[in-house]
C-alpha cells in the first residue's frame, strides 16, 4: 500500500486537535490556565480553543468524506501535496507523537506556579520593573539618582500648579505626531504616568497600612522605589513566597511574586525583603504573610525597601498566584 | 484485501483509542492534578513542563490566525491580483514592503504561513523576507508595549522605542535588498519543488466553486498547515523551555562585560528565549539595571526577527540555504547596524 492514506491522516489530526481543545478546555474549567497564561491574553486562547473544536471536527467529516467521494479534496492532484507528511511510518509515528506529547504532558503532569528555583535562575528584582533605572542603581556614591525623585516630589508640593503645567507643557513637546496614531498613548502619556504614581503615592500615605495586593502589587513596588523616603517608618503587609538568595543571612527572606504580561516565558520575579528572627522557620516556595515596618536599605549597592520587625505567617497560595501588569489594553 | 480491510479497522481502532485517551484524562484531569506520585516529581521538570505549555498554548491561538489569513490569501487572492499590486522595479517595491509590514499586526508566529503562501502566489522572495522581519517589530501592539515597558518618568524621550521601530524599518528594507542581490536567480527558495505558475489553476476551471466549498477548502488549508508547522514550533518551545528554565542569568552578566560583547550575548539570549515580539519587551526591561541601553536594543530588534522557535519553522518552509543565508544575513546586519548607531551616532 504505497498510496497516502488521507482518510487516516485526516483522521487522526481531527482527533488530536480535539485533543489540544479538550486540553484547553480542562485547564480553563479547573481555572489552571491562570498558572499559563495572562488573563489579557484569555480572549486568543478562547479562540484557539474554539477553532480546534471546529477543526478538528471538520478533519474527522473530512475523512468520512473521503472515502465515497474521490474529488473531495478540490485541488485533487495538481494542487501541491507538500503538507503530506513524507517518509516510512516511523518519521509519522514520530510527527504524531510531538504533536500528542503536549496534550499529554498538559494533563497528566501537575499544573503548577514556577517556584523559587527558577527565580534563582532567572534573578530577583528588589523593585519595579516597570521603573526607573535611574532610581536604582545610584550606590552610596552616586547621589544624583537618589535625589530626583524626592526633589520632583517637593516642587510638586510647593507648587503644585506650575509643576502640572510644566510637566503638561512638557510631555506635549515629547509625544507630538503619534498621540494621534496611539490612542492607548494618549491615555499614558508622559504627565498621566507621572501623575499616577505621585498620586498613588499620596494615596499611600494617608493609609495606617500599606497593603500590597495582587491589583496594587507592581504599582506599589515602583512607587517604593520612586519615593522611598516618603515611606520610611510605615508599616507594609504583603503576600508572596518564600526566596533566599545564596548570600542571605539567617534572618533575611524574600516575599516574592512572578509577574506575567503574556506567558510563563517572560516571567519575571519582584522581591520584598524581609528581615527577621523568625525566617527560618519558613522553607523556599511556602506563601507566606507578613507584616512590619519599611526601612531604607541597601542590597549590592542598590538602595531597596526593607522590611523589618517582621510578623511572618503562612498562608494558601492565592487564588492569582501571578501578578499583572496593572494596565490593561 | 482482507488485510487492507483488518488495517483499516485497526487504524480506526488506534484513532477511537487515542480520543478515548483524551477523553479519560480530561475526566480525570483533577485527581491527576493532586495525586502525590506527580507532585513528586522533580520541580525542575515541572518548570520546563510549565513554560513550554506556556509558550505552545499562547504561540497556537496566532499561529491559528496566520494559517487561517494563508488560506484566505490562497483562495481570494489570485496570482494577477498580487502582480498588479507589485511594483515592476524590484528596489523600488521595498519601502512600500515594509510599510505594509507595519500595518499587518502579525507577530513573528502567525507572519511564517502567509509569507509562505504570498511566495507561492508569486511574490518575489525578497518582499516575502522584508515581511517576515519588518512585520513583527513594526506592528501598533508591539509599539504600545514597548512604550510602556521603557516608559521614564524621568526622561521625555523614548530613545528605546524609537531606536527598536527604525531600525526594523530601515533593516528590514536592507536585509530585503542583501536577499534581492543574493537570490536574484534563484529564487525558488520554498520547500518542495512547486512550480508557482500551475499551482492553483483550478480556481478558474469548469464550474465556479460554490461558497460552501470555498469555506471547507479554506478549513482544510489551515489545518495541513497547523499540521506542517506546529511540529516545528512544540519541537522549538521544547528547547525554549529547557534554556528558560536552566540558564543561569547571572551568567548572561559576567560574559557581557563591554558594550559589544553584552550586545551579542543579548542577541544569543534573545534568540534562545524565543519571546513573542508583544512581550519581549518587558523582559528587556526587567535587564534595565545590568545592561546597556545598546545591547537592550539589540535583544529588542534581533529577538523578534529572529528565534529559535522561528528558525524550526522556517526550516519546515524554506530550503536550507535559504535558511542559513537568513540567519547570516540578519544576525551580521542588526549587529553591525546597533554598533553603528551607537557607537557613532548615539
Amino acid at each position: 500500500m504505497k498510496s497516502y492514506d488521507h482518510s487516516f491522516h485526516a483522521y487522526i489530526q481531527g482527533i488530536i486537535l480535539i485533543g489540544f481543545a479538550l486540553l484547553m478546555l480542562g485547564l480553563v474549567l479547573s481555572g489552571n490556565i491562570g498558572y499559563y497564561i495572562a488573563p489579557q491574553m484569555m480572549p486568543f486562547v478562547y479562540f484557539g480553543m474554539m477553532t480546534f473544536f471546529l477543526l478538528g471536527v471538520v478533519q474527522i467529516f473530512r475523512s468520512t468524506a473521503k472515502k465515497n467521494n474521490q474529488e473531495e479534496h478540490q485541488c485533487g492532484d495538481h494542487c501541491d501535496h507538500d503538507h503530506q507528511i513524507k517518509g516510512p511510518v516511523w518519521v509519522k509515528v514520530l510527527v504524531y507523537s510531538i504533536f500528542i506529547l503536549p496534550v499529554l504532558s498538559g494533563f497528566i503532569l501537575p499544573d503548577r506556579m514556577l517556584n523559587s528555583d527558577l527565580a534563582g535562575n532567572r534573578g530577583i528584582q528588589f523593585g519595579s520593573g516597570l521603573d526607573l533605572a535611574q532610581a536604582a542603581p545610584e550606590g552610596a556614591d552616586s547621589p544624583d539618582g537618589g535625589e530626583a525623585p524626592l526633589s520632583r516630589a517637593e516642587a510638586y508640593l510647593e507648587d503644585p500648579e506650575g509643576y502640572m503645567d510644566d510637566l503638561l507643557n512638557k510631555s506635549n513637546e515629547s509625544t507630538g505626531e503619534d498621540d494621534e496614531h496611539y490612542q492607548i498613548e494618549d491615555f499614558y502619556d508622559q504627565e498621566w504616568f507621572d501623575d499616577f504614581y505621585l498620586e498613588f503615592a499620596d494615596e499611600l500615605e494617608q493609609e495606617e497600612i500599606i497593603t500590597v495586593t495582587e491589583a496594587n502589587y507592581l504599582d506599589v513596588m515602583t512607587v517604593l522605589d520612586l519615593y522611598l523616603d516618603r515611606f520610611v517608618g510605615k508599616e507594609l503587609e504583603i503576600i508572596g513566597f518564600v526566596y533566599r538568595e545564596a548570600d542571605f543571612e539567617d534572618h533575611e527572606i524574600v516575599a516574592a511574586r512572578f509577574s506575567m504580561t503574556c506567558c510563563t516565558a517572560d516571567a519575571g520575579v519582584y522581591g520584598t525583603l524581609i528581615e527577621s528572627e523568625e525566617a527560618t522557620e519558613f522553607e523556599n516556595d511556602m506563601w507566606i504573610y507578613a507584616r512590619g515596618v519599611i526601612k531604607k536599605g541597601q542590597y549590592h549597592d542598590y538602595q531597596i525597601p526593607i522590611i523589618t520587625d517582621s510578623y511572618l505567617v503562612e498562608v494558601e497560595e492565592p487564588d492569582s498566584p501571578y501578578v499583572y501588569p496593572s494596565f490593561n489594553w | 484485501m482482507k488485510t487492507m480491510k483488518l488495517k483499516g479497522i485497526g487504524k480506526d481502532l488506534l484513532g477511537m483509542a487515542l480520543l478515548f485517551l483524551f477523553l479519560l484524562l480530561f475526566l480525570f484531569n483533577d485527581s491527576l492534578n493532586n495525586s502525590e506520585m506527580l507532585n513528586n516529581i522533580p520541580s525542575a521538570l515541572i518548570n520546563v513542563n510549565t513554560i513550554f505549555l506556556s509558550i505552545v498554548l499562547e504561540a497556537i491561538p496566532f499561529i491559528l490566525l496566520g494559517v487561517f489569513i494563508s488560506s484566505l490569501i490562497q483562495i481570494y487572492v489570485s496570482e494577477e491580483t498580487l502582480q498588479r499590486f507589485i511594483p515592476k522595479n524590484a528596489i523600488a517595491a521595498l519601502i512600500p514592503a515594509a510599510l505594509l509590514g507595519a500595518i499587518l499586526p502579525l507577530c513573528e508566529c502567525a507572519i511564517v504561513p502567509v509569507v509562505r503562501r504570498l511566495i507561492k502566489k508569486g511574490m518575489p522572495l525578497h518582499i516575502g523576507v522584508v515581511f517576515l522581519v519588518a512585520a513583527p517589530i513594526l506592528n501598533p501592539i508591539v509599539f504600545a508595549s514597548t512604550y510602556f515597558a521603557f516608559k521614564d518618568p524621568f526622561s521625555q524621550t523614548n530613545t528605546v522605542l524609537y531606536s527598536r521601530m527604525g531600525l526594523a524599518f530601515v533593516l528590514s528594507i536592507i536585509i530585503g535588498a542583501i536577499f534581492y542581490a543574493v537570490f536574484k536567480n534563484n529564487s525558488q527558495q520554498l520547500r518542495g519543488n512547486v512550480p508557482v505558475h500551475h499551482d492553483h489553476s483550478h480556481q478558474y476551471e469548469e464550474k465556479k466553486p460554490t461558497i460552501f466549498s470555498r469555506i471547507r477548502d479554506a478549513f482544510y488549508h489551515a489545518v495541513d498547515e497547523f499540521f506542517m508547522m506546529g511540529k516545528y514550533l512544540i519541537i522549538g518551545a521544547f528547547i525554549a523551555a529547557l534554556f528558560q528554565t536552566f540558564l543561569n542569568r547571572d551568567v548572561l552578566q559576567s560574559i557581557g562585560t563591554n558594550d559589544y560583547s553584552s550586545t551579542m550575548v543579548m542577541m544569543g539570549f534573545a534568540y534562545l528565549l524565543s519571546l513573542c515580539s508583544e512581550a519581549d519587551a518587558f523582559v528587556a526591561s526587567s535587564f534595565r539595571s545590568s545592561f546597556s541601553e545598546m545591547s537592550l536594543v539589540a535583544f529588542l530588534v534581533y529577538g523578534p526577527m529572529l528565534d529559535l522557535k522561528n528558525t524550526f519553522m522556517l526550516f519546515a518552509l524554506f530550503k536550507s540555504r535559504f535558511v542559513l543565508v537568513f540567519i547570516v544575513t540578519v544576525t551580521i546586519v542588526v549587529f553591525a547596524a546597533i554598533a553603528i548607531l551607537y557607537g557613532i551616532i548615539l
